[in-house]
């Protein structure tokens, strides 16, 4: 099953596909696999694992927080696949898509790295800082692995290399909804709809949008416009410096929340 | 403008950097984004270089004007690299002239303490910039230590990396205390203060000037004044 698949499989219960980030390893590994079943169980179609970074700059102070928590308990990449690893074997299917900036995936090397998250069972890899024009050998390599490779396109990016994003992404494009860093914001930006229609007629793939989405009311208004609907920094701060029985509840609450507005005509 | 207040007496904290990438990239539309050394995504390293090329230009002017003939080697300090770019970007088809670039050697290389790159560095991208990159086993950024605050970056300028891929350039180092006695020794002997960065590359002079012939030439890039540094300096 290919990512559009996972997210065409959302509707009609809900009019679009629910794509819940997690920052693996905030507050430990243990809780990561209990929070993605949770979410799941919640209606998350997809679930977008974040891998510790020391140096973020994509991303807001929440998930930053969050990175450093996890990386002070050791969480490393390697760590965070061999959790993946017992969840499927605990007979975990949501898919799943990595979500890492390019450096602790360019020390294992492309090839590996690829090979290590299909052994995982992860179904897609998103290298935050990993240009369109460089990302052929990393394409080539998760293909041969069965992993698609997720590129991101933002208000900025031109038609020239939309198109260039499309040839090189999977099944999907991830769609930066905002220029800025990652964090919960209120309202959708103006003419939203407008860019989204061309920056899916021009990469010719289904978009998960991105970065800002805090809750029922956007997301119902951003489902019309898109196969799926990303929410992290959101979902980060709801189980953030709780222990994992708390934040389960608390992801679950919000999880129910964006849903409705995910189902709501 | 936007102003990003740097985390205390540390402009080349990484976190600087981040934080203006932040900014920058939720206003890319209608600011420019200036960085103090050549690094960076695509284009800015190039960018940086350009403008720094004019020491280069100026300096084969020179000593061709005062000696009648190049210089047998170059050597400026190496933090991001834009002062080093900058001076050999203009010798760099002169294929007798060597050139020598120094990192901070911060507490010893043994110890990991230090910034330089080119020794237990390895290929990796921070910042948008792929280069050699002081980093752990599992691609997470190492911090690091200088004396010199305009050396303390655990990433060299990338076209530092392609030079010495290229051999064209040597990448050395100097400890903290090799920079100060530099440091001490240039204003004892010169009556010039000079920046604890460019100590580096002085450090460097004194342990091989005394190694090469008499009318060879050695042209190093003192590249700032050591005011700002004598605030931190211990009596």
């Amino acid at each position: 099953m290919t990512l559009a698949e996972a997210l065409a499989r959302a509707r009609p219960s809900k009019r679009s596909g629910f794509v819940a980030f997690l920052t693996a390893g905030d507050p430990d590994l243990r809780a990561t696999a209990r929070y993605v079943s949770a979410l799941r169980s919640e209606g998350a179609d997809i679930v977008e694992l974040g891998i510790p970074f020391s140096d973020p700059v994509a991303d807001g102070p929440v998930i930053q927080a969050a990175a450093e928590r996890a990386l002070k308990k050791g969480t490393r990449l390697l760590d965070v696949l061999a959790a993946l690893r017992r969840l499927r074997a605990a007979g975990e299917r949501v898919p799943v898509i990595l979500f890492s900036y390019l450096n602790p995936a360019l020390r294992l090397g492309a090839e590996r790295f690829a090979r290590e998250a299909a052994a995982a069972g992860a179904q897609g890899a998103l290298l935050v800082d990993l240009p369109a024009e460089s990302a052929g050998p990393w394409r080539r390599a998760l293909a041969r692995a069965g992993v698609e490779l997720v590129l991101l396109a933002s208000p900025t990016t031109s038609d020239e290399r939309l198109r260039l994003i499309g040839d090189g992404s999977g099944s999907i494009v991830y769609y930066v909804s905002r220029e800025g860093v990652t964090g919960a914001r209120r309202g959708l930006p103006p003419g939203l709809a407008e860019r989204l229609a061309r920056v899916r007629r021009l990469t010719g793939k289904p978009l998960i949008v991105g970065f800002g989405v805090c809750g029922a009311d956007q997301a119902r208004r951003l489902a019309p416009f898109a196969a799926g609907v990303v929410v992290g920094s959101a979902l980060v701060r709801a189980a953030a410096g709780k222990s994992a029985a708390a934040g389960e509840r608390a992801l679950r609450r919000l999880a129910k929340d964006i849903v409705r507005g995910l189902s709501e005509c | 403008m936007p102003c990003l207040t740097c985390p205390a007496g540390s402009t080349w904290d990484p976190r600087t950097f981040a934080e203006a990438l932040r900014e920058w990239s939720a206003s890319s539309r209608d600011t420019y984004y200036l960085l103090v050394s050549a690094l960076g995504p695509h284009p800015y390293p190039t960018i940086v270089r350009d403008f720094q090329a004019v020491i280069g230009r100026e300096a084969r002017r020179q000593i061709l004007a005062a000696e009648g003939r190049l210089p047998d080697e170059l050597v400026a300090c190496v933090g991001g690299g834009s002062n080093a770019i900058g001076l050999f970007f203009a010798f760099l088809k002169d294929r007798s002239v060597r050139m020598t670039g120094i990192e901070a050697g911060g507490l010893g290389i043994a110890g990991g303490r230090h910034a330089a790159r080119f020794q237990g560095g390895a290929p990796g991208v921070l910042h948008g910039t792929y280069t050699f990159l002081l980093q752990d086993a599992s691609g997470q950024v190492r911090p690091t230590h200088s004396v010199a605050a305009g050396l303390d970056y655990p990433a060299v300028g990338p076209e530092h990396a392609w030079l010495r891929d290229r051999g064209r350039v040597r990448y050395g180092f100097a400890t903290d205390r090799q920079a100060r006695e530099a440091f001490h020794l240039l204003c004892r002997t010169e009556g010039i203060l000079p920046a604890l960065e460019s100590a580096h590359a002085l450090a460097y002079v004194i342990e091989r000037a005394p190694k090469m012939r008499k009318k060879e030439i050695l042209l190093m890039n003192l590249s700032g004044r050591g005011d700002k540094d004598l605030e931190a300096w211990p009596a």
